[in-house]
């Protein structure tokens, strides 16, 4: 009888603590380039994966330069480029955010 | 049935704080009497019984539409998690344009398109909810910019300047980035 009220109240607690986390959904990434290619990660700040969310490499111009999706391991490898360019995660409308050229660490 | 009973009662002996441990119990119902005020003024901040925000910073014109922005608290940005610090503010559309507005997107800095408008605005038209990134290299001269989508495909835009929209973001910033 004890043993399941503390499962019960175990239960709510969790619960509780989950509803306010699902609350908080953001996409985060981060680039850095590596031997040959910019590697960028993602993810949404709930832990959630971005696997197969959208991820663009656009120059300052508006130019698609390149445009890919998150393999499983919310990744993606970018050929390196010229000029000034900026890397839009795009999630959906609202749900985007941008790293710039200089951003990328080495 | 009564073997196990028995059993029970030789193994454990009523003692004095056994009891009143029972009785104890009681004081949880003054958590939430203690609590549930706490919990309703919060509750009207999110809801907007108690207006947009804890603080108003005012309203603009967007193209056709006045828009009325607010910081839900009064407070710097919160740390969310990888996603970094997040600074909530509200904002309101006026009535009679409340039909005509499709989308309301804010962001720290000019967007470079729509595509990069910023944050979306959550809830009814009149206490839409933006959780906006606040990277901690954000220079403290930043100008918030509004974006208005309207459903005929119009574009317009406001700006706040950072230190008039959340002075204690501005603090936050200076912390952030001292030598």
């Amino acid at each position: 009888m004890l043993k399941r009220s503390y499962r019960i109240a175990a239960i709510a607690l969790l619960t509780t603590g989950w509803s306010t986390l699902s609350l908080a959904h953001f996409p985060f990434v981060e680039c850095r380039k590596a031997a040959v290619d910019i590697v960028c990660q993602g993810g949404f700040s709930d832990g959630s994966s971005v696997a197969g969310v959208t991820i663009d490499l656009i120059s300052y111009d508006e130019d698609i330069l390149a445009s890919k999706t998150f393999d499983d391991q919310s990744t993606v490898h970018f050929t390196p480029h010229e000029g000034e360019f900026y890397i839009l995660l795009d999630a959906g409308p609202g749900h985007t955010v941008e790293v710039d050229y200089q951003d990328v660490s080495d | 049935m009564t073997t196990r009973s028995s059993t029970r009662s030789t193994k454990r002996t009523p003692t004095r704080w056994f009891r009143w441990r029972f009785h104890l119990t009681g004081i949880l119902i003054l958590i939430p009497v203690v609590l549930t005020p706490f919990y309703i003024e919060l509750m009207s901040v999110f809801g907007g019984a108690n207006g947009l925000g804890e603080r108003t910073i005012g309203a603009q014109q967007v193209g056709p539409w006045r828009i009325t922005l607010a910081e839900q608290f009064e407070k710097a940005p919160s740390l969310d998690g990888p996603a970094g610090y997040m600074k909530t503010f509200n904002a309101a559309l006026c009535q009679a344009c409340a039909k005509e507005v499709k989308a309301v997107y804010i962001r720290l800095g000019k967007p470079r398109s729509l595509r990069t408008a910023g944050v979306i605005g959550f809830g009814s038209p009149y206490h839409m909810s933006f959780s906006m990134p606040v990277p901690e290299n954000t220079s403290p001269t930043a100008d918030i910019w509004l974006t208005a989508e309207g459903w005929d495909g119009a574009i317009h835009q406001a700006q706040w300047s950072l230190a008039e929209a959340s002075p204690a973001t501005i603090e936050f910033l200076m912390q952030q980035q001292e030598p």
